[in-house]
């Protein structure tokens, strides 16, 4: 027999029991209907974080750090052994560790390796305080975080440019410190001067003894913070795919920043000490070679994450919901598979006559066996297809709510369904399905024609 | 040509053995009309299995135009099948919720015979059996008489050299049967292949040109096979002498 025609005399012999097909393929549509729809959401959010990580990195820098810690490696559960050459102690999650900081020195060593471009020092210098001089809320100061800007970046702009690099003295704000600060729009902003604040560290020098009441006191004359004016060159549209936590991060050029930073940690432990660096390498879009400098810089006993990594660092927790659900559709995929065997003996029992009668006309046994697989397969089809087109509607019906209620950007949807994919899905479950089949299919072929023929 | 040479058939064993044929031994030419009568239980079911290489016999041989029909692989006597036998049953076995064409069709797509070619095949024998104007009905649409002539259709569409008619009436009322047996005879000589019947309906047997009676797994009798038919087994011989001898020493075993 042609394959053709047992594939159609397979499938019509499905339409003589439409109900009992479409009940049997239903139990495998629920299976799929999940399978889809956490397929859609993993792309949905595979798609996200992939827009945060083009928003935030350059693929072909290495971050480089000299504490794994920072990166979620190392063990913060067992006490960790002093050295006085770590700097600050920082705190994770309530615990004191100390994370190894780079320095200058190491800056230099990071410089050298070969393959590197260029290195920018991480730099987030948390302000004492942002405020606008002369300004109707002149008395108000906010309290704000300054990141050294990378020019890689491309922010959505509201109002302004950005020169690359930044000048010194100029500052991209973020649209959250508009009304803050007391501008009316975003253009207003432009060219405007904005105060920032550091705080100098304790100096034991401004303290006087007070004869009277026999206490030192602080010299009121010596001023605690320095104050810099920045000019605001751009305003940022707040962006869904900040790097959570920086939404309302200001940007000021390299330079400023190292010296905001000296000034900040002068004559202490942190000082000129830096917790990760940016290092940029040459045809960095090529992987093999972007493998090779983070290896040697591995080697030479620096921590260096790749874009890749971090991305698959945020996507670890995707990951793992993903497999619960995509768990559970299997479960459910393979529960129905018994639905097949069932509804397949069925219908090789109600069938006997006919299997003895085409064996009799000399249908191979191959064929018979065939016969059935194609149609344990045609149901494989049929749930696979009613299962993925029912998330699809349901997931097109739903993305505008579900997009609005996770404040997504414009264009962007939590649940992506792509076909080639879906496709894949309905072929495996067919042959899952025909797996399925076998045990039945195999009965047909075995069925000895005298016993189907037997009159009743 | 087809010759069973010393059939017999045993089921069980030991004790328990029991001969369903023994030493059955008789030869049909080319286009004749073979009944087989008998009693149930008299073996003339296990015959026709037999004949049509369905079952298997415990000693003996059929030789069919002097190829042994058993010693066949699986495959071959799949296509021998689907090519030269088709089978005609008391109960019908069309499938209902198909279409006649459909019902029709299945002897061409298990041969393998061409898409282009069926159609106009699956017409004449419709129309042989005067069921045409049926084509796309389903069969569960028919009356028994119209079944049995569908069933008809679906045994000569492919042309075969040998149709197998177990009690081809034996469901259906006197008028209606005789109709169907008209039917039989007329395309036996039609077409011009060998028909075997299995009946214990005597009127019916009395029309083939051969008659074989059987009585439990016996030939208690033979008509009309004539010395033409005698002299036809003696070439059949020939060609079949080696693996005749083959499956002689077989049998001892």
């Amino acid at each position: 027999m042609y394959i053709t025609d047992i594939i159609r005399r397979s499938g019509r012999s499905l339409r003589q029991a439409k109900a009992r097909t479409i009940l049997t393929a239903l139990a495998i549509a629920v299976g799929t209907f999940a399978l889809t729809l956490t397929l859609a959401a993993s792309n949905g959010a595979q798609a996200f974080v992939d827009n945060i990580i083009a928003d935030n990195f350059d693929p072909t820098e290495l971050l480089v750090a000299k504490d794994e810690t920072l990166f979620g490696g190392g063990d913060v559960s067992k006490p960790q052994e002093y050295d006085e050459s770590f700097g600050d102690f920082a705190s994770s999650a309530g615990a004191a560790v100390q994370i190894k900081r780079l320095t200058s020195k190491d800056v230099n060593k990071i410089k050298q390796v070969p393959g590197i471009e260029s290195v920018r020092i991480e730099l987030d210098i948390n302000l004492e305080f942002v405020t606008r001089p002369g300004g109707k809320n002149d008395s108000k100061k906010y309290v704000a975080t300054a990141q050294a800007f990378n020019p890689s970046k491309n922010p959505d702009l509201l109002a302004g440019s950005v020169p690359k690099p930044l000048n010194n003295r100029q500052v991209l704000i973020p649209e959250g410190f508009l009304e803050p600060l007391g501008f009316a729009s975003a253009e207003q902003a432009i060219n405007q001067p904005i105060t920032l604040a550091v705080r100098k560290p304790f100096d034991p020098d401004s303290l006087k003894f007070n004869p009277k009441t026999m206490e030192l006191e602080e010299d009121k004359s010596i001023e605690k913070n320095k104050k810099e004016n920045f000019t605001v060159v751009g305003v940022m549209k707040k962006a869904s795919t900040a790097q959570p936590g920086t939404e309302l991060y200001m940007f000021i050029g390299s330079a400023d920043a190292l010296r905001l930073n000296d000034i900040a940690t002068k004559d202490t432990d942190n000082y000129r000490k830096y917790l990760s660096a940016s290092a940029r390498v040459s045809d960095g879009n090529d992987p093999a070679k972007l493998k090779t400098v983070q290896d040697e810089l591995v080697n030479r006993g620096f921590v260096a994450l790749s874009v890749k990594d971090t991305q698959e660092f945020l996507t670890q927790i995707i990951d793992v919901l993903r497999y619960i659900v995509a768990g559970f559709g299997a479960i459910a995929v393979i529960a129905s598979l018994f639905g097949i065997i069932n509804t397949m003996y069925i219908s090789v029992l109600q069938r006997t006559r006919e299997i003895g009668l085409m064996k009799a006309l000399g249908m191979h046994k191959r064929d018979i066996g065939r016969l059935f697989r194609f149609e344990a397969a045609w149901i494989g089809f049929l749930g696979g297809v009613m299962g993925s087109a029912g998330a699809y509607g349901l997931g097109t019906l739903l993305n505008p709510t579900i997009s609005k209620a996770l404040q997504l950007e414009e264009g962007e949807v939590f649940l992506i369904f792509r076909l080639p994919e879906i496709a894949i899905l309905v072929g495996l479950l067919m042959l899952v399905a025909i797996i399925a089949g076998l045990l039945p299919s195999r009965k047909a072929a075995k069925l000895d024609p005298i016993e189907a023929l037997r009159t009743e | 040509m087809i010759h069973v040479k010393n059939i017999s058939k045993i089921y069980g064993k030991k004790e328990a053995a029991f001969s369903a044929l023994k030493d059955v031994d008789f030869a049909i030419p080319e286009g004749s009309t073979v009944a087989i009568i008998g009693r149930s239980g008299s073996g003339k079911s296990t015959l026709m299995h037999i004949m049509s290489g369905l079952d298997h016999p415990t000693r003996g041989q059929i030789l069919i135009d002097g190829e042994i029909l058993h010693e066949m692989k699986a495959r071959k006597m799949d296509k021998f099948r689907a090519d030269q036998m088709s089978f005609i049953f008391q109960s019908f076995f069309v499938e209902a919720n198909q279409t006649c064409y459909q019902n029709v069709a299945l002897p061409l797509e298990i041969a393998k015979t061409k898409r282009r070619g069926r159609k106009h095949r699956v017409h004449e024998a419709l129309k042989k059996v005067e069921l045409s104007d049926k084509i796309h009905q389903k069969a569960a649409n028919l009356s028994g008489g119209q079944k049995q002539r569908l069933a008809i259709a679906r045994a000569i569409v492919n042309e075969p050299k040998l149709i197998f008619a177990d009690e081809p009436t034996g469901n259906l009322d006197t008028v209606t049967g005789d109709h169907i047996t008209e039917l039989l005879f007329g395309l036996n000589k039609e077409i011009g292949c060998t028909l075997v019947i299995v009946t214990h309906d005597p009127e019916m047997a009395e029309r083939c040109q051969i008659q074989i009676r059987l009585k439990d797994g016996k030939i208690e009798s033979t008509t009309g096979l004539t010395q033409n038919v005698k002299k036809a087994k003696k070439t059949a011989k020939k060609p079949a002498q080696k693996p005749a001898k083959k499956t002689s020493t077989k049998g001892k075993k």
